[in-house]
């Protein structure tokens, strides 16, 4: 077995963004929401490096306190979604039969319900905050992890030794829990890392449409859709979210496709 | 054919039947009283007169009677009235659907004319400088978010080139020109959003496809290249992709919402939006049902013909292992 390389360009870039929005507060030059910091709809300069929106508020330093919200969030709902998944997947997949048909079926059921729509629903009635949105992004993500995770669930229950494990009479809650959990969480990681980019690209979406974090706090979504409100005054200002995002959600997809090459091709070097 | 079709039906409908339920729950579990909201916040009214409406509307009823009530009005095309505008609901969004219908017709074309040129092309030759440029763009596609594009899109065709409108909609009807010019941006936002996942389903199938015997036969022929691909490779692939596409029309069907109103089209994504922000949920729930319903139908559909091209998809899993 050998590594093709140790270091991976997506991880590098995640760490970056991570550290990078961990770090806001000593990295931004400015207040975020501090007011007339510089002229209004300034293009990127010396001084505003990504220049300023309409209110003349420094728009790097929204951007890097904006990734904190995004981040936040993205992280919270895939946890959710891992969590709500991975049990949901491994009841149906450890106990088949009509409790696997009636789970995959609400799976399949949730899949056909537009998730802009569902979200459009429960954010209107309760309000965005940072704990509705990742409870509703990840309620959202769950059943595909779900699938994911009673596919691999299913596929590892087959194999030689679990057949010989349940021989020797271990108890079947040890056995998912010791011997199978571990044999699946690489695909779980390629999982998560899919979910991750999902949730940045669903909280995007869900701002862009009105139904993000609230002014004068801002994610990510929340400034592209102020941007674009100006886009005839500056393209600066929707810009530079915009490729926040775009560069945020490709690190996580990449990385996600690293995983699952190295994963196939440890397997197929057995 | 007639098993393979009761089956697949009956499959869709418990589907779809679950997802009514799951519609119509998230809306009751959800805070905010319809008949408060039918009222409106400036408006006073004693406690009897707010049990009275409660009743009118059924609302002190069991859940369960509730549902049925609501599953048997819908069958017969009541899907309520607006809070808001005290329109029926089907009527709002029988309104506006050609306009989604059109969007995403056009979003489709331009995702399989797309699909159709790159995915061969990249199979021509594995591994070569076009396939993989064709795979950093599907990549880069699958992480750009929808309405980035459509930013991108009107930055370079609106406000620069000033070739394109960004906003609005004029009805078929009125003037097929100026109709078609304002589906331009909307539509290849979309048919981009939408390419990159049908060009790696089409392109991994044909590489599958390409390994079976009988592509060698063809090549033992001395058949030239682009023959082989378009006449033995591309249609065997086609049938997989099939049912990737019902899939893909019905996650367009529910994508366009942001589309819609990122270009000001009054489709029923926008109703679905200018709805949540009145909170008008009876609105949005018929909104969900349409879509839904459309989903489930299309992915059927698909499913249906890939049948009819291929017997073998007919078989069960048990059938299969048997042949």
């Amino acid at each position: 077995m050998k590594f093709k390389s140790r270091f991976s360009f997506s991880g590098f870039l995640i760490l970056l963004i991570l550290g990078v929005s961990l770090a806001a507060p000593i990295l931004s030059p400015y207040d975020p929401n501090a007011i007339a910091v510089g002229e209004p709809f300034a293009g990127p300069s010396g001084k505003h490096w990504f220049g300023t929106d309409d209110l003349g508020r420094d728009l790097l330093s929204r951007i890097l306190y904006g990734g904190r919200i995004t981040i936040l969030i993205a992280i919270s709902a895939t946890a959710i979604a891992l969590i709500i998944g991975t049990l949901w997947g491994l009841t149906a997949g450890v106990r088949r039969g009509w409790i696997d048909e009636f789970l995959m079926r609400t799976a399949d059921a949730t899949m056909a319900i537009p998730q802009i729509l569902f979200a459009l629903v429960s954010i209107s009635a309760v309000g965005a905050s940072v704990i509705s949105l990742p409870i509703v992004v990840g309620i959202l993500l769950s059943p595909t992890t779900a699938r994911m995770a009673r596919s691999a669930v299913v596929t590892e229950l087959a194999s030689d030794y679990v057949v010989a494990a349940t021989a020797s009479g271990i108890k079947r809650s040890r056995l998912i829990i010791s011997e199978v959990m571990p044999n699946i969480a690489p695909q779980l990681l390629v999982q998560l890392s899919i979910n991750a980019a999902a949730a940045v690209m669903l909280e995007a979406t869900l701002s862009f449409i009105g139904l993000g974090i609230q002014p004068p706090n801002a994610s990510w979504g929340t400034l592209m859709l102020q941007g674009y409100a100006k886009i005839w005054n500056t393209y600066w200002f929707v810009f530079f979210p915009a490729a926040a995002v775009t560069i945020t959600i490709l690190a996580f997809n990449a990385y996600g496709e690293r995983i699952r090459v190295s994963m196939d091709s440890r397997r197929s070097s057995i | 054919m007639g098993k393979f079709l009761l089956r697949r039906a009956t499959s869709s409908l418990i589907v779809l039947s679950m997802s009514v339920v799951l519609v119509f729950m998230s809306i009751r579990i959800l805070p905010g009283d319809p008949v408060l909201a039918k009222l409106g916040a400036a408006t006073e009214v004693t406690p009897a007169a707010l049990k009275a409406l409660r009743e009118e509307a059924g609302l002190n009823r069991p859940l369960l009677v509730q549902l049925f009530s609501w599953i048997n009005r819908a069958l017969n095309g009541d899907l309520g009235v607006s809070y808001f505008s005290q329109f029926p609901v089907t009527r709002l969004v029988a309104e506006r659907i050609p306009v989604t219908l059109e969007l995403t017709f056009f979003i489709i074309l331009i995702a399989v004319v797309f699909s159709l040129i790159l995915a061969p092309l990249s199979t021509l030759k594995p591994g070569s400088i076009v396939d993989r440029v064709i795979g950093y763009f599907t990549s880069l596609g699958l992480s750009i978010p929808g309405f980035v594009i459509g930013i991108i899109f009107i930055l370079i065709f609106s406000l620069q080139l000033q070739w394109l409108p960004s906003r609005g909609y004029v009805p078929l009807s009125q003037s097929v020109g100026d109709n078609l010019r304002l589906m331009i941006l909307p539509s290849i936002t979309g048919g981009l959003t939408a390419t990159p996942y049908l060009v790696r389903y089409l392109r991994a199938s044909m590489l599958e496809i390409k390994q079976s015997p009988f592509v060698r036969t063809a090549e033992g022929k001395g058949l030239s290249n682009w023959r082989i691909l378009f006449r033995h490779i591309l249609p065997n692939s086609l049938v997989p992709t099939l049912t990737m596409l019902g899939l893909i029309v019905g996650y367009t069907l529910s994508g366009v919402v942001v589309i819609e109103y990122m270009f000001g089209l009054p489709g029923i994504g926008s109703l679905a939006i200018e709805s949540s922000f009145k909170r008008d949920y009876v609105v949005i729930q018929g909104v969900a049902l349409t879509i839904i319903s459309f989903f489930i139908l299309t992915t059927f559909l698909f499913d249906v013909l890939c049948g009819l091209v291929d017997p073998r998809l007919r078989l069960t899993k048990e059938q299969k292992s048997e042949v």
